[in-house]
């Protein structure tokens, strides 16, 4: 699909036609930039602090949507489609990571009946 | 439909160049069908299915080894088929026969399905073949996650462990961590290279050759830089270079061994097949900041992964962190290709030694391993020699060859990596590599040692440490860990072989 994206100029013409564009985004690729990193250094530092299982999960999601955003803004400042088309790859694989985490987190709860990783630290020798 | 339309879309027609992948996706599916329709006293056959479907591909892929379409650019550039990419096809199938070997050893001890762990391994093996063979970030990111995916349902695969799921667990949160850095670094390289039009045809910054193009011209420019820092993150995870190491001990103890045999030898090689890809043909304008960043990275990792294995008393997270030392001396290696091209064959040598000396150690494993698959401690080899002679010995071949040992065939895998360091004057980590060496020969001849003489304990004989049930190698298994011993063996002699293929 994102070949054939490639190989039509087509494309790249409806995109930059800049008179009938209908949305003129009321700030400028750093705007979106600069809160595409913050949101990935939340997700980021989220990771790393909390102990919460499922928390860190969600900081994790959110470090992909950080990307996912800053690819959407790229794609529509630059006038090429592949950006935006990726991003529904990563949704996809998001959401295949998200079915199996979750399963992993619950079979461990039955298990062990916490989700804190404290508590999860009986890999030691 | 005009005649030119059809002839335009037989000619378009790529996907016979990727039959050997399709065939093994279309196998793990036939997989889960078969489980359905066969009657329930005939389960036994299907990893046997799942073996024949690797052997044929394995033969096919080997057959056509120097196709028709070779150098070509496939899907619009999202595949390229190059000499490479025929190595790692067979590299990986290889090693997915082999952990499907190890995998009739250990699956039969639980009660875990059986069906579903050799139908995710063959969609592994699909994943990983288009990993090495990507040409395109999109592909490359698809293809990684699929392999991770699969990978965080092996890892917590026995799933009535408490040890094995949180294993699975640690997998998950960083290797998702990891996958989310190397996200961000593919969508800053494609922000900086921006949109690029060549004869009125639009590419972007998705492509492995524009992103080269653009950073020959801009080798300067900060967001590409940091994105490809970014992207190599991801990969060191894969590799588990050093400060991405850290999940490996733990992880590898709590995998069932078949799987901790596929992340050591499959997911590693497939982590250095997409770095040799991207140092050598996307980020290489780029060496002037990768040369130090991957020289500190591989002296950290050789540093700290033999230091780390030296106090370790369980087989697998001895196995995991020497692993961790080996990615030291193959990334020593990725360096010198910059500059030597022969180091690029060094590695893949490397890596086919690797598998050989590994597999025939975790065969081992898989045969002395209880009914709790994480707790395998070294005191478990105690007498293994006298009651087995021919898993001791496998043992003893498999781990001399992984330590260095002069006729073996990881002494030449070194010694080839260490040549080529040498000739890219790589004078301060090849001394840091040896040191490195030297200090592995410890704790490897410490296993063998526990495997092969009486040793002294603290506690006296009957306390503590039980004898433990060994699993008698079957007429199968006897075969597989003697071939793997003897080609061990042989290609310490004899490279011939093995270099001329690689070097083609």
């Amino acid at each position: 699909m994102i070949a054939l994206l490639n190989h039509a100029p087509l494309f790249g013409l409806i995109l930059n036609n800049g008179d009938t564009g209908p949305v003129v985004p009321a700030y400028g690729l750093p705007a979106y930039l600069l809160l595409s990193a913050v949101l990935f250094a939340l997700g980021f530092i989220g990771v790393l602090l909390r102990k919460n299982t499922l928390v860190i999960y969600m900081c994790l999601e959110l470090m992909l949507l950080a990307s996912t955003l800053a690819l959407v803004a790229f794609s529509h400042f630059q006038g090429t489609l592949d950006g935006a088309v990726f991003v529904f790859f990563i949704l996809t694989i998001a959401a295949a990571e998200v079915a199996v985490g979750l399963a992993i987190i619950v079979a461990l709860f039955r298990r062990r009946h916490t989700v804190s990783v404290e508590e999860l630290n009986h890999l030691k020798h | 439909m005009s005649t030119e339309l059809l002839k335009l879309v037989a000619g378009s027609n790529q996907w016979w160049a990727l039959t050997p992948e399709i065939t093994v996706a279309c196998a793990a599916l036939a997989l889960l069908v078969l489980e359905i329709f066969l009657p329930k006293e005939q389960h036994r056959f299907i990893p046997h299915f799942a073996v024949v479907t690797l052997v044929m591909v394995l033969g096919s892929v080997a057959v056509t080894f120097e196709h028709a379409w070779l150098g070509e650019q496939l899907f619009g550039g999202l595949i390229k088929l190059s000499q490479l990419g025929q190595i790692a096809r067979v590299f990986f199938l290889l090693s997915s026969l082999l952990v499907c070997f190890l995998a009739t050893i250990c699956l039969p001890r639980t009660r875990m399905p059986r069906v579903e762990f050799y139908h995710i391994v063959l969609v592994v093996t699909a994943a990983l073949m288009l990993l090495a063979q990507s040409n395109h970030f999109v592909m490359f990111f698809v293809a990684l996650e699929t392999v991770t995916i699969g990978f965080y349902i092996l890892v917590s695969y026995f799933r009535d462990n408490a040890l094995t799921l949180e294993a699975g667990l640690k997998y998950l949160v960083l290797g998702a961590l990891s996958s989310a850095i190397m996200l961000f670094g593919i969508v800053l390289i494609y922000g900086a290279v921006g949109r690029v039009e060549i004869d009125g045809v639009v590419h972007t910054g998705f492509e492995y050759g524009v992103v080269a193009d653009f950073l020959r011209h801009n080798p300067h420019n900060f967001l590409a830089t940091a994105g490809a820092l970014l992207v190599l993150c991801g990969v060191a995870f894969k590799i588990g270079a050093f400060p991405f190491q850290i999940w490996i001990p733990d992880v590898y103890q709590g995998a069932p061994t078949p799987v901790t045999a596929f992340l050591a030898v499959s997911s590693k090689a497939a982590g250095f097949a997409v770095l040799l890809t991207l140092v050598l043909n996307v980020f290489a304008p780029l060496s002037a900041v990768l040369v130090p960043v991957l020289s500190v990275l591989a002296a950290a990792t050789i540093i700290a992964g033999n230091l780390a294995a030296l106090s370790q008393r369980n087989a697998k997270r001895l196995m995991g962190l020497s692993g961790v030392s080996h990615a030291g001396y193959l990334l020593m290696g990725v360096i010198a290709a910059l500059s030597v091209p022969a180091a690029a064959n060094a590695v893949w040598f490397y890596l086919f030694t690797y598998l050989l000396a590994s597999m025939a150690v975790f065969g081992v494993m898989a045969h002395l391993a209880g009914a709790d698959d994480t707790h395998q401690e070294l005191d478990h080899y105690e007498k293994i020699a006298r009651e087995r002679p021919l898993l001791g010995a496998v043992l003893a071949v498999g781990l001399g060859s992984l330590a260095g040992i002069p006729p073996l065939a990881g002494f030449m895998g070194k010694l080839l990596i260490f040549v080529a360091a040498f000739q890219a004057h790589l004078y301060g980590l090849l001394a840091v590599a040896i040191g490195g060496v030297v200090l592995s020969i410890y704790y490897y001849f410490g296993w063998i040692k526990a495997a092969w003489f009486e040793t002294w304990s603290l506690n006296p004989a009957g306390s503590e440490v039980s004898v433990r049930p060994v699993t008698v190698p079957s007429w199968i298994g006897r075969t597989v860990l003697t071939a793997l011993a003897l080609a061990t063996v042989l290609l310490g002699f004899y490279q011939e072989p093995l270099t001329s293929w690689l070097m083609k």
